[in-house]
This record gives C-alpha cells, sequence and structure tokens, in this order.
C-alpha cells in the first residue's frame, strides 16, 4: 500500500521526525517498509532556463543544438532531442553536477561532436509525475535561474506492506492513527461531514442477504457536474500512484485511501427504483467497470435495482452500465460493510480485484460506514457542485465485530519473561485505542476485529514493548536423538563418500515434465496411474512429481555437456513420489540415492590415458560407497534402458543399474555412454551400519593358486562365481578374476569362447596348510567349475 | 699356499674394484667365492696343508675372506648408491600432478549441515514428514482460515485427491506434536513447494528449515535467546539480530527476524533470514483435538516456532545472485564449493 508522508501529515503532527526515524517506527510496528520514494525535485542545481536558441544539430536529425539563459550572465549551449517547446519557453535545466533520480549526474559532454553544457530536463527526470512528452515546459514568469525545486513541492512515498490481520491499517488515517500511538501524540481532528441530520432508515433499499451486507447505506446527490478535479485532489490520488478520472470517481478514491472505507458512486439515472443488496442468480451476466465479463454464481453478493437490473457486484466492482460518465446528473453514493468472506470468494473466482475488495477481504470498520459516506458528500458538493439528500439513507444495521478481551498478567509476565510492568502494559493497550472496563476486561475498538482473544492482547503489548526489551535465554530441554537424526547422519556420510569419490552432488527440482519421466529408474517400474500430477502445474515442465533421481540428473548432464562439460560424476539424494500397483496405494514417499557417470572418469594428463566411464566405474563406486557389503549385479531388462540390472548387496536388491538407450543419449547430445543408478537409502542406511564384532586376524599363512578356463562367450560371469560360491570348499577364503580374454577374430582362441584367469586364496585357520591339501582343495574348486559350469582348464 | 693367498685376496680385490655394475660384482664373487672359486679352491687344499702350518694359513685364509667379503659389501653399497642416485634424477617434480577426479557437497547441503550442526548442539533432534500433504495438518491446524490466500489454487499446488504439496515445512510441528508429548525440541530440514513462476529470485521448489521447541515454560526470552545465538553461530559472533512484529496464522505474537550483513564495499544492511514467534494456542488446541487428548493444554503449555530459507540462506552466504544456480548443477558452480 502506498502512503504519501504529506498526506499523512494532515492527520498527525510528523515535524522533525526524519524519514529514517518513520521507517523504523513503522517497522517496529510490524509495517514492512518496502520503499521509500522521495517526490519532487530534489537537486538545487536543477534552474528554470529561458531557450534563447534553437537550431538544428549539424550531426543528427532528431537533436537541436540551443542556447539558454540559465541565469549565469552567458548563454550556455546544450544539445537537446525535444520538438514540444518554441524558443522563448522556460524549461528546468539540469547544470552539470546536478543528480538526477536514479543516481544520474549530469556533466559537461560533447553529443555528436557538438558541447553540450548541461540538460533540458522532462517532468519524469526531475522527479515530477510524468506530463506531456518532452520538456516541462514552465509557468512564463518563472522566474529566471531559480531552483526548480521551489516552484514544486517535494513529498515522499511509503510502499508499505501491511500484514493481513491489520486491515485498519490500509489508509492514511488508519496509518496516523497507529503512528500517534506509538508516538504518544495525538491525531489531528477530522473535517466534518457534510450531510445535515443523522442517517435514517430506508424502505427504497433492500437487504435479502444481511449475512453477507448487516449494512448498506446510499445517499442521493442531484445535479453534480462531472469534470476534472481539482488540483489538490488530483496531486493527493497521484501522490500514492493513483491516476485521477473526474471529481466523483475521484473523491471515492480519495475517501477510501483517506479513511480505508470503499465507497462506489451509481449514476442514478441507471437505477430503476431502489437499490437491493441480493446473491446473484447463477448464470447471471455482469460486465465489469473494466468491460470484463463475467458469468455470476448464486455465492456472489450483487447490488441490482428494484427492476432486477444489475448494478455492481458488491464490493469487488461496479457495473460498465451504471457507472458514473461525463453526462452523469445525478449520483447515487454507496457505502457499506460487506463481510470479508463472500468478497474473497468472489473477487477469487471472477479474478477481478480492487483496491475495495482489497479491503473488504481484510475487513472494514463497521463504524467508518456513515463517517466515510459523510465525508464524501462534502467534498462531491464542494467539487462538483449539486445538492445531497437531507440524509443518508440506510439498511440494516453495522455489526458488532468485537467483544471485550481480558488481560491476564500471571500469562502476561510468563510470556514476556517480566520484561514489561502491568502498567505500562495497559498504557499500551490505552495507546491504541483499548479501553479498560469497570470488569477488568478490555474494550476493542471496531476497527481492531482482529483482537479477539488473551494472547491478541499479548501480541500487541510485545509488537509495541519490542523484542529488543526482552531479556534472551538460553536454556533448552534435553531430547533423545530421533530415527530422523540417524537417517541424516547416515545421509551425510554417504554424501561425503560420493564427493571424496569425485562425485558432484545435485539438487534439481521435484517437479518434472512428462517427457522426462521416460528417463525414470525408480527400483519398482513405474505402471500406468503411477505418477503423481499436480492439478494445475505452472507449466509442462514442471508438472510431475518425480518417481526417479535420473530425471533431473539427466537433465543436469545435458546442461552441463552443453557447456562442454566432458566429465559427468553427478550424485543426488532425496525424496521420489509414486502411486503403486496402478494408482492402487497412494502417495508413496521413499528417499533415494541416483548416480549418474559418463565420460572420462578422471582427468586426462601427461602421462595419463583418458578412461571412459563404464559399466564397472559405477559398480567399483557402489562397492565403494557401502564397503562390507558384497555388491552384485543382475541382470534385469527395464524398457526405455539397455543393460539394466537389478544391484544387490547379499540377497536383497538394493537399488537399479542402467545405461540410456544409446538412441537417447544421441537425442541428448552425449558423446559417451551414461551409466545411471538409483538406490534405495533405507536399504543403503542399514548397509552402513557397521560391525558389531572385529574378526581375528588369520594366525596362519595362506596361499594361492591360479587356474586358467575357457567357457562359452556366452556365460556369465556370475555364473562361475555361483559354482565357486556354492562348492563351499573350507579352505577357499577368496578369489578374484584377474583377466578375460577373447578373442573375436578366433585366430587364438574360438570366436564363440572367453578365457578367464582366477585366483583362488586358500587357508586354515588352525595350522600352516601342506601343499598337498591346498592341491587337493584346488582341485575340487576346479573339478565342481568344470562339472557345473563346463569350464574347460587350459 | 700360504704365498698364494695373498695373491689371490690382491687378484680378488681389484677384480672387485674394477666391477662398474651388480653383474660385474656378482661374477666377481663367484670368481672368488664360488663353488669353484679361488678363494674357495684354496680353503679346500688346506686339508693338504701340513699340520703345523694350519693355523696360519687357517689365518690367513679367514683374513683374506674377511678383507674379500668387506670389499663386496662396499662395492655393493657403492653400486646401490650410484644405482639409487640415478634413480632419482631427472625426475621432474615440477609436471603437472596426475589429477585425481574432485568432487563434492551442493551448497545447500553445506549450509543446511551447518545450521542443523548448530541447532543439533543446542540440543534439537531432527523431524520430518511427508511433502504431499493434506490440508488439515498445512493449513487447518495451523490456525490458517479456510478462505486464507495461501490456500488459493494459484499460490498452492493440489492434487486431484485434495491433497497439496505443503507450502511450509510447518506441517512438520502438526505432523510431531501429533505423535509425541511435550517436551518437544525439533528441527526439521525439507522441501516446501509455491506456484511461483521461476525466476532469479523464486523457486516453485524450495528449502525450508522448521524448529519448535514446546514445553511448560517456553516464553519470548527464550525464542530470543535461541535465534540470536543460532544467528551469531551461524553468521558471526558479532552479527547484530533484530526482530521485527510481524504476522503468520499460526504464531502469536509473530517476529521476522533480520541481520545486519556487512558486504566489502558496501553498506551494511539488515537482510530477512527467517520468521518466528509464539506457538498460537489454537495450534495447541487444533493438536488436542487431532490426538483426542489435552497433552498441549493451551492454558499451561507455550512454545515458539520458527522457520527459514535454506536456499536464501546460501545465497546471503555466498553472495549468489540467481536462486536457479542452485538447481541448475552447473559444474563450474559447483565445483567452487
Amino acid at each position: 500500500m502506498n502512503i504519501s508522508l504529506n498526506w499523512l501529515s494532515t492527520h498527525l503532527d510528523l515535524a522533525g521526525k526524519s524519514i529514517r526515524e518513520i521507517d523504523d517506527l513503522l517497522t517496529f510496528a510490524g509495517v514492512e517498509v518496502e520503499g521509500i520514494v522521495p517526490k519532487g525535485v530534489s537537486s538545487e542545481k536543477i534552474v528554470v532556463a529561458q531557450i534563447k536558441e534553437a537550431v538544428q544539430h549539424p550531426n543528427a536529425d532528431r537533436l537541436k543544438v540551443t542556447q539558454v539563459d540559465a541565469g549565469e550572465g552567458t548563454l550556455r549551449q546544450i544539445v537537446c532531442g525535444a520538438q514540444n517547446y518554441k524558443v522563448g519557453d522556460k524549461v528546468p535545466c539540469a547544470l552539470p553536477g546536478a543528480e538526477l533520480p536514479g543516481g544520474f549526474t549530469i556533466n559537461e559532454t560533447v553529443m555528436r561532436k557538438v558541447e553540450s553544457k548541461g540538460m533540458l530536463c522532462a517532468a519524469s527526470e526531475i522527479g515530477l509525475p510524468a506530463g506531456e512528452d518532452g520538456l516541462l515546459i514552465l509557468p512564463a514568469d518563472a522566474e529566471i535561474g531559480r531552483p526548480v525545486k521551489q516552484l514544486f513541492d517535494s513529498d515522499v512515498l511509503l510502499e508499505l506492506e501491511v500484514t493481513p490481520n491489520r486491515p485498519d491499517l490500509l489508509s492514511h488515517r488508519g496509518m496516523a492513527r497507529e503512528l500517534a500511538a506509538l508516538l504518544k501524540t495525538p491525531l489531528k481532528p477530522l473535517p466534518k461531514g457534510g450531510t445535515g441530520g443523522p442517517p435514517v432508515s430506508s424502505s427504497s433499499i433492500q437487504i435479502d442477504a444481511p449475512d453477507a451486507c448487516p449494512l448498506y447505506s446510499a445517499i442521493r446527490i442531484s445535479g453534480v457536474t462531472v469534470k476534472e478535479s481539482p488540483a489538490w485532489l488530483k496531486e493527493r490520488l497521484e501522490s500514492i500512484g493513483l491516476r485521477p478520472i473526474n471529481n466523483i470517481v475521484d473523491v471515492t478514491n480519495f475517501v477510501l485511501h483517506e479513511l480505508g472505507q470503499p465507497l462506489h458512486a451509481f449514476d442514478a439515472a441507471k437505477i430503476g427504483g431502489g437499490l437491493v443488496v441480493r446473491h446473484a442468480r447463477d448464470g447471471e451476466s455482469f460486465t465489469a467497470l473494466d468491460e470484463s465479463e463475467h458469468s455470476l454464481v448464486g455465492d456472489d453478493l450483487v447490488i441490482s435495482d428494484t427492476t432486477g437490473a444489475t448494478l455492481a457486484l458488491a464490493g469487488v466492482m461496479g457495473g460498465l452500465a451504471s457507472g458514473v460518465t461525463e453526462t452523469t446528473r445525478d449520483i447515487v453514493l454507496e457505502s457499506a460493510y460487506f463481510t470479508s468472506q463472500g468478497i474473497r470468494r468472489t473477487s477469487r473466482r471472477t479474478a477481478l480485484s480492487s483496491d475495495s475488495s482489497y479491503r473488504f477481504e481484510r475487513g472494514v470498520d463497521p463504524q467508518g460506514v456513515i463517517p466515510a459516506a459523510a465525508l464524501a458528500v462534502k467534498l462531491i458538493l464542494e467539487t462538483a457542485g449539486g445538492s445531497a439528500d437531507a440524509a443518508i439513507q440506510l439498511a440494516g444495521e453495522a455489526p458488532v465485530i468485537t467483544k471485550p478481551v481480558a488481560l491476564d498478567a500471571a500469562k502476561l509476565d510468563q510470556l514476556m519473561g517480566g520484561s514489561i510492568a502491568l502498567a505500562d502494559a495497559e498504557q499500551i493497550l490505552t495507546r491504541l485505542g483499548l479501553s479498560k472496563r469497570s470488569d477488568g476486561a478490555w474494550e476493542i475498538p471496531s476497527f481492531r476485529a482482529d483482537l479477539q482473544r488473551h494472547i491478541d492482547l499479548v501480541e500487541e503489548i510485545a509488537r509495541v514493548h519490542g523484542l529488543a526489551n526482552v531479556p534472551s535465554r538460553m536454556l533448552g530441554t534435553f531430547v533423545p536423538a530421533s530415527a530422523i537424526d540417524a537417517a541424516y547422519d547416515a545421509d551425510m556420510v554417504l554424501r561425503r563418500r560420493l564427493a571424496a569419490l569425485g562425485l558432484y552432488e545435485c539438487q534439481t527440482i521435484k517437479l518434472i515434465s512428462d517427457a522426462q519421466v521416460a528417463d525414470a529408474l525408480p527400483l519398482r517400474p513405474l505402471q500406468d496411474g503411477d505418477t503423481i500430477r499436480v492439478k494445475l502445474p505452472l507449466s509442462e515442465d514442471h508438472a510431475v512429481m518425480r518417481p526417479s533421481m535420473i530425471p533431473g540428473l539427466v537433465a543436469s548432464a545435458v546442461r552441463n555437456v552443453r557447456q562442454q562439460a566432458k566429465s559427468l560424476r553427478l550424485f543426488e539424494m532425496g525424496r521420489v513420489f509414486r502411486n503403486a500397483g496402478g494408482g492402487k496405494s497412494k502417495d508413496q514417499e521413499s528417499e533415494t540415492l541416483g548416480i549418474l557417470l559418463s565420460g572420462p572418469t578422471r582427468p586426462v594428463g601427461w602421462d595419463q590415458a583418458e578412461h571412459i566411464a563404464d559399466p564397472f566405474d559405477l559398480k567399483g563406486l557402489v562397492a565403494a560407497l557401502i564397503p562390507g557389503a558384497s555388491i552384485r549385479f543382475s541382470p534385469k531388462d527395464r524398457e526405455g534402458f539397455a543393460i539394466a540390472c537389478d544391484i544387490r548387496a547379499g540377497d536383497q536388491s538394493i537399488g537399479v543399474f542402467a545405461r540410456l538407450l544409446p538412441s537417447r543419449e544421441r537425442e541428448l547430445d552425449f558423446n559417451t555412454p551414461v551409466f545411471v543408478a538409483e538406490l534405495d537409502l533405507g536399504k543403503v542406511r542399514k548397509l552402513l551400519k557397521g560391525i558389531e564384532h572385529v574378526a581375528e586376524l588369520p594366525q596362519f599363512p595362506g596361499s594361492s593358486r591360479d587356474a586358467a578356463m575357457e567357457v562359452a562367450s556366452t556365460l556369465p560371469n556370475s555364473e562361475i562365481e555361483g559354482v565357486i560360491t556354492k562348492c563351499a570348499e573350507a579352505l577357499l577364503v577368496d578369489f578374484e578374476c584377474f583377466d578375460v580374454f577373447t578373442d573375436p577374430s578366433g585366430a587364438k582362441l574360438a570366436a564363440d569362447r572367453k578365457s578367464l584367469a582366477y585366483r583362488f586364496h586358500y587357508r586354515a585357520s588352525d595350522r600352516t596348510l601342506k601343499a598337498e591339501e591346498i592341491d587337493a582343495a584346488h582341485q575340487r574348486v576346479l573339478n565342481a567349475l568344470s562339472e557345473k559350469a563346463g569350464v574347460r582348464f587350459r | 699356499m700360504k704365498d698364494q693367498i695373498p695373491a689371490i685376496e690382491a687378484d680378488a680385490l681389484a677384480r672387485i674394484s674394477a666391477a662398474t655394475d651388480e653383474r660385474a660384482l656378482e661374477d666377481a664373487r663367484v670368481a672368488v667365492l664360488g663353488k669353484k672359486g679361488s678363494l674357495t679352491l684354496a680353503a679346500a687344499g688346506m686339508k693338504d696343508v701340513p699340520k703345523e702350518e694350519k693355523g696360519a694359513v687357517g689365518q690367513l685364509l679367514n683374513a683374506a675372506r674377511a678383507s674379500i667379503t668387506a670389499a663386496l659389501e662396499a662395492k655393493q653399497s657403492a653400486l646401490q648408491e650410484i644405482a639409487d642416485r640415478a634413480a632419482l634424477a631427472g625426475i621432474d617434480t615440477t609436471l603437472p600432478a596426475r589429477e585425481l577426479p574432485i568432487g563434492g557437497l551442493h551448497p545447500l547441503t553445506l549450509i543446511r549441515d551447518e545450521a542443523i550442526a548448530i541447532l543439533r548442539r543446542m540440543g534439537f533432534a531432527l523431524a520430518d514428514g511427508p511433502e504431499i500433504e493434506d490440508e488439515f495438518h498445512c493449513f487447518d491446524a495451523l490456525n490458517t482460515p479456510a478462505d486464507h490466500p495461501a490456500r488459493n489454487e494459484k499460490d498452492t499446488f493440489y492434487f486431484d485427491s485434495g491433497k497439496l504439496l505443503r507450502t511450509h515445512t510447518s506441517s512438520v510441528q502438526v505432523r510431531t506434536m501429533e505423535s509425541a508429548k511435550p517436551p518437544i525440541r525439533i528441527i526439521a530440514p525439507g522441501s516446501a513447494y509455491r506456484r511461483d513462476e521461476i525466476d532469479a529470485t523464486h523457486l516453485s521448489v524450495f528449502n525450508q528449515l522448521e524448529g519448535l521447541y514446546v514445553a511448560s515454560d517456553v516464553s519470548l526470552p527464550d525464542l530470543k535467546g535461541t535465534l540470536e545465538y543460532f544467528l551469531q553461530e551461524l553468521f558471526g559472533s558479532n552479527t547484530e539480530v533484530r526482530f521485527r512484529p510481524h504476522f503468520f496464522p499460526f504464531t502469536e505474537p509473530s517476529f521476522e527476524i533480520d541481520v545486519k550483513l556487512t558486504v566489502k564495499g558496501q553498506e551494511p544492511r539488515w537482510i530477512e533470514v527467517a520468521g518466528c514467534g509464539m506457538v498460537d494456542p489454537a495450534v495447541f488446541e487444533a493438536i488436542n483435538k487431532s490426538r483426542k487428548d489435552q497433552a498441549f493444554d493451551p492454558e499451561t503449555t507455550t512454545g515458539f516456532a520458527f522457520g527459514m530459507g535454506l536456499d536464501r540462506l546460501a545465497m546471503i552466504r555466498w553472495g549468489i545472485r540467481d536462486i536457479r544456480l542452485l538447481i541448475e548443477n552447473d559444474i563450474r558452480f559447483l565445483k567452487q564449493f
């Protein structure tokens, strides 16, 4: 909301208060000061100058070279692009050194090879309201050389953010009332309204919806002249950034910003009979003042006439047909109390909002309805002439929306830490307009409907007292660590390990596009209905809750490839979302770790060859991440991916590995294969638990035997490992594959065969093995391999 | 015999001395001390030496063997030293390193971990809750009226099921109080969602850190002391902290917290970093209703809550001007942390 300091000063004396003080005062009252905009000319070096000569610039069609008299005794040459002046006009001239709004300082300069010693200015360039295009033409009697700032009033525009609980601050009077309470200074009295007698109940106003409109008032003013507003009124509205329209509309806008009560003026000629406040008929059409068309529903509140014609969408916007125009002679001025919920629903549903709806939605002062109408009548009579009815007509009555609230001194003391005496607290409430009743409870003014409970009073006291005046206490209860603590610690271990293994952690947005879902590699494949879509996505790029980490990582990798990154080693940890069983089980959130590897696994150097990431790099990475878990990849097809595997640790599946389809890699402009893995963090965390007992170190030496084996090239290595594991040779403690040889040409080895070299380690825990024992054990393993896996030994 | 030994010794020492590499030295050793070496053969001749001379010849032999062995060892270490020197020469340690891949943690993780570490030292335990929430936990229980603007479909992501993406981590307050009794002292880092177009200062998915302390005598001094200490630990012990009155539906009184930051070459500025307040009694009432007990009796239970944007803290900490850098994962950005 915009507040003009000059306008504010009509309600309270701010003399001697700096802008900084007012800023602090508002800030610590709970009103956020978002901007402070000085209005008017600030620099002394912008002076009145008369244009004595203007000739065409030799090198620029659109520029003229002027000679101006700025009261310096000699003429000043200034290059100027404006067209709207004539020689002899007086205009603002910014002399060298003048600072213009926006921090721009004028210097002597050369423009297209012609010297220019200053700048002739338009209104907007020196901080005045924008006028016609071109230079600001000053009055002919302006004294040459005089600072222009002396010709115009200055002001300060305060851009304020009022919290939704304080609608009473949404006007100059309301803001002044708050500042007066904080400053302990009196408010200036309000001018008297312009109607003779007290309001009278009227049968020409009919309220069919008293819940939505408990109080409605109207007054007819006849014989008005709709025209431009007087300067003071236009200036007030312009000072807070409003565009003056005509005297009638301007008065209603002025009163709204003066007192906070929205008003509306109808053209009386457009009203057939009396006024009816009723709910709209379903499907009723309405054209608002801004010419937008709306189909109304029964929940909307309208003002109609007795013929049934809809004149206004109550509290939100007037109708195009019933509005005040230049030909309007008689008006009916509305001032009413509409309850907030209905206005909010209608405003939201129709996407129509106005300064009126903004205030009604938050709540206006029911006691402010009539005084606002009275002020408006006075101002309309002053600015538009005509004559008003003797009294304001009204229907319904002002609702009572506040009730007395008691202040509990003990509770106040507890919450404030004893930092304020009860008398001081009570004084704060009194200053804020509350009054203590004989029963000790506090009477709440009608404009403070936010004060309903004890805690609301405490809030006021704490706010005005200030937290700066409350002591700090550093105490706290001991609480046990939670399962979430344990999970967090495990995740940080994983994160640090991954970083140490040369991976960068990513953070991607959890809403992805439908197209990206194709890159998802969740632990369980997705079925139709398993993805979760938001109802109204901001864009199709962010419409689906990610079911997997991989789409985000792929997108991050693509972005980096476009920036010429070669080595992609990325991971992300966090939540994934899905339904399960085709939507049978809803909204499952689980936590996973996604890994992506592509391109060189290490920097290439002067004696370091390039190694492009392959599946075994990712497998090694997973093994290093979860040491002690025997990590195995067990091939299992996944739609949309190549060489997919389940990642297994011992006998459980903990994740999925795959390569993107080569066609997908090409589509995304990857030059190297892209390998991804997604791991179930719940399972991985458990595997990180560590050991319970250390193992004894071997006391006796072991010995190893190598075996060169030839098998069909299609035989998976896991079969050989399986046979070795299954034969359960007691003396065999470990084995490893240390060479794989194939020869597609068939020269050294048949093309459909492969040669594997394994090393077997034998040891007994209770003795040094004899060579014969080792040989016998080794033979048992080899026999098993040849019998169960068809291995031939070379 | 007696005369041969000095000659053998002299010959051997000469051969050893002449050897210029390991191989020649080994040849010399074999020629003298090997099975058929000159000294070995000479020693074999002892059996023919007259008994009375045996002692003297033996001594001569031993002396010769000792001097030859010593010469061999000396030569051996001399040669080794030359070899070592050769091996070490020509290593240009000014050549570039053989680089290892380097990775790193995301700045959000770093700032979150720092904040969590401080708060855990202060005795807070971690808590969490679902990101796909219902209106009760996200709004109703937090004293947010049914027609509150934040509940608008324009501002909040809803699902056809009627559920929504939590707009703040404050829903974890509700989840926690439903399942535990006072005292409660928790922090909850997590994602929150708002229907904001993504630009330099907004993300539709962002990260918050929520805190809640509920016990029997929690007061504004506790709130102030806790958050001042936390922010001074995070931003530096001399950091000025101020509390501006504000409004949140679920706390009363409510405050926004600013810290005064000095960026090199700039005037110190107050920067908003968090919101906080005393838990509104209406929240306790809603919790009791949900729990069907009076574990959070508003007459005797008090508490404070706070929340802050981690993305914002990261931006402040490292002078990140565009919030989108935090979700784009450009390696050139990530490798700076």
